[in-house]
């Protein structure tokens, strides 16, 4: 699921009396990732079936001096398509990871090779606001405190940002 | 954390050399792939037409040792020029099958729907696919100097040795044809890696592998077979290459090496290289025959095992071009039944296609037509298939030209039938403008009849046992090669009707906006956009409702 919902349901917050109450268990934490189609199953069936199909032609010529010059041609292709595999998962590994708790809001976006971007709020003064059109994505979804407007779910489709707009006011009101 | 961007992304629109010439946007570069396919097709079209004339009279009158003439009634003596012919065939092979009919079909259409239909924004590696192009383009170049420097590379588009190991001193035109091969090799290993990629990972949410449409299975099971197919090519021609310069023996018998290992070698990538011709336009004809019919694919499931079960038969069959070249008893009783199991999928695939005609409402609007002329066409040619499966009729057969009017019937009809289906399925999609229906059907019908009127008589000159890959023949041959000469003429002024037709639809055409202009069976993603599409599509993932139109299946 794109939108998983990490949120410990025991260990419900305990009221300390301190000023903060960020060593509690948060009341919501949610992390966002983008669809990938390929499962990790998927990836073995592919690769065992190409790699017993491409090396079907070595059979005929062990003992041969060809089958060491046929070698490392199939070697690199099968070394392409895996590799090329598993950058795509990488490229794919972007994710946000978003934990309020009841006097903060905080959102880190993991993106891969670049350094992580976070932003925190206090939840009482945060906007959240979906803009249908305008926006670089159909129904993009926005937060505003803390100075600055940020995005939440880029990634998600139009129909999951509706959802968890819905999600978030209603934990951002429920304190 | 990401500051939001209300505002938008209005880049600016790149210029004509950047958008061109350093594309990473699949829609460009599939675009790209078919002008260059097409211009290159012309050209090997042309080498084919001139091949013709030569044909169309025993004797010979136009390639002469004296130098190529252009009218039979120049004066002179004329001594025939059999390397002239050979190169000829040759060029006509390479660029055929490994420079036009690919890059048309899975690099142009492929590059351009494939991610469409699976609602990806892009292909996984944009900049992977640019480089896929220019290599294309390299090849091209590598091939079109095989043709013409050193007098030519004249071994005939499989290069077997010994033949091919020959006259390295005075020649280096093989060397270029090989590098040629190479190079549009690493091309479209670059190009299968990125598609398979796509596919595998890159799919709309919801769209498992079994609601992929047809199309995109099409080029993705293509993509699958180059990649097993393609490094055993390039291994074989590597050492091709090293036997011709560096000293190796790995197919000369004085040095302990074997010209039947490259033969094998060889097949094992050739064979299923005919089926990556020719499986993307399944996939096409799949689409075409489904919208114009109004109903559903009949058999989507069957029709996706299908695809699979001739990818993966294609593996096992490759003897089948050589049973000549000694093998067991054993071995070719294999490789005849293995050949001929082949028909159950195909079959499969003709009875369904014909099965969604059934009680259908069909319109004959000229992809229809195109699609029906290419399961006529391809059914036609694989009888012949059948017929030549078989290693003892084969052995009468063999080199004939009715194993040239056999794989023209399935490669050169069948897949040529499919570009042009596909062309006028989706050109108003790519351009946004309407071509003339009456110029379309005129196409087809010019196209149907010429294209027969050359290849069904060269069944008769087979039988008759005129060898295929001769510059000459004796006169008894003489009536059924002026027909076909006659049917190759109607051949190419319909292809040279159908290039002023796309040029002139292109700046004058009726413009379309309607998205999904051929009706509501016409329901893959690209028939959700615009005509052309928008520069970027699906960077927001499409819903289900937008491509799902057999939910609970």
């Amino acid at each position: 699921m794109p939108v998983q919902d990490l949120t410990s349901t025991h260990g419900a917050p305990v009221q300390t009396g301190a000023l903060s109450l960020r060593d509690a268990a948060p009341r919501l934490h949610l992390r966002l990732t983008p669809h990938k189609s390929l499962t990790p199953e998927g990836f073995v069936w592919f690769i065992g079936a190409t790699s017993l199909l491409i090396v079907l032609p070595l059979l005929s010529l062990i003992g041969t001096a060809v089958f060491w010059a046929l070698l490392p041609f199939i070697l690199a292709a099968l070394a392409g398509i895996w590799i090329s595999l598993k950058r795509s998962w990488r490229d794919m590994d972007i994710h946000e990871e978003l934990t309020l708790w009841p006097d903060l809001i905080r959102i880190e976006r993991v993106t891969p090779r670049k350094p992580l971007q976070d932003w925190e709020a206090n939840p009482y003064w945060v906007r959240v606001a979906i803009h249908p059109h305008g926006g670089p994505v159909p129904q993009y979804l926005t937060l505003s405190g803390g100075d600055r407007q940020v995005e939440l779910g880029a990634f998600l489709t139009p129909q999951e940002r509706l959802a968890l707009k819905d999600m978030l006011e209603r934990q951002l009101r429920a304190g | 954390m990401a500051d939001a961007a209300i505002s938008g992304h209005d880049h600016d629109r790149p210029g004509f050399f950047t958008r061109w010439f350093m594309s990473t946007n699949h829609k460009d570069i599939g675009i790209l792939y078919l002008f260059t396919a097409g211009f290159v097709g012309l050209i090997s079209v042309i080498f084919t037409v001139y091949m013709r004339m030569e044909l169309m009279e025993p004797g010979v009158q136009y390639m002469c040792t004296e130098g190529a003439r252009l009218t039979a009634a120049a004066a002179g003596e004329c001594t025939p020029d059999g390397q002239m012919w050979n190169v000829m065939i040759t060029g006509h092979g390479v660029l055929m099958m490994f420079f036009v009919v690919i890059p048309a079909l899975f690099g142009g259409f492929g590059n351009y729907f494939m991610p469409l239909m699976i609602g990806a924004p892009d292909m996984a590696f944009p900049r992977l696919n640019n480089l896929s192009y220019w290599l294309y383009v390299a090849g091209t170049a590598l091939a079109f100097c095989s043709v013409f420097i050193d007098g030519g590379a004249g071994t005939g588009w499989t290069f077997y040795p010994p033949l091919s190991t020959q006259d390295v001193a005075t020649s280096r035109a093989v060397d270029f044809a090989i590098f040629a091969i190479h190079v549009s090799g690493a091309s479209s290993i670059l190009g299968s890696i990125n598609i398979i990629t796509t596919f595998l990972n890159m799919r709309a949410p919801g769209m498992t592998m079994h609601k992929v449409p047809l199309f995109a299975w099409s080029i993705f099971v293509t993509a699958w077979l180059l990649l097993l197919a393609l490094p055993v090519l390039a291994g074989a021609i590597t050492m091709l290459l090293t036997d011709r310069n560096f000293g190796t023996t790995f197919f000369d018998v004085a040095g302990g090496g074997d010209p039947i290992l490259y033969q094998h070698i060889f097949w094992f990538f050739g064979h299923p290289e005919v089926y990556i011709v020719v499986l993307p336009a399944f996939g096409v004809i799949s689409h075409v025959v489904s919208t114009f019919s109004k109903k559903p694919i009949f058999g989507y499931l069957p029709m996706v095992y299908a695809l699979v079960a001739i990818g993966g038969l294609g593996f096992v069959v490759w003897a089948h071009h050589m049973y000549t070249v000694g093998m067991t008893l054993t071995q070719q009783a294999y490789f005849m039944v293995a050949t001929m199991v082949i028909a159950v999928p195909t079959g499969i695939k003709i009875f369904s296609w014909i099965a969604t005609m059934w009680q259908g409402s069909i319109t004959f609007a000229t992809p229809m037509l195109f699609a029906i002329g290419f399961i006529f066409l391809f059914t036609f040619g694989g009888v012949t298939g059948i017929v030549l499966s078989q290693a003892g009729v084969d052995r009468a057969y063999h080199d004939t030209y009715y194993v040239v009017a056999h794989f023209h019937y399935v490669m050169s009809l069948g897949a040529v039938f499919g570009i042009f289906a596909a062309v006028y399925y989706w050109f108003t999609k790519m351009s946004g403008r309407a071509y003339p229906e009456w110029a379309g059907k005129l196409h087809f019908w010019t196209f149907f009849i010429g294209a027969n009127l050359t290849f069904f008589p060269q069944h008769f000159l087979g039988r008759q046992g005129m060898p295929r890959r001769y510059i000459d023949y004796p006169d008894a041959f003489a009536l059924w090669n002026y027909v076909s000469s006659i049917g190759a003429f109607i051949s190419f002024a319909s292809f040279v009707f159908f290039i002023g037709l796309i040029f002139w639809a292109m700046r004058y055409g009726r413009k379309v906006t309607e998205p999904a202009y051929w009706g509501e069976h016409a329901d893959t993603l690209e028939w959700t956009l615009s005509n052309p599409p928008p520069e970027h599509t699906f960077e927001t993932l499409p819903t289900r409702e937008m491509w799902d139109r057999t939910p609970g299946h």
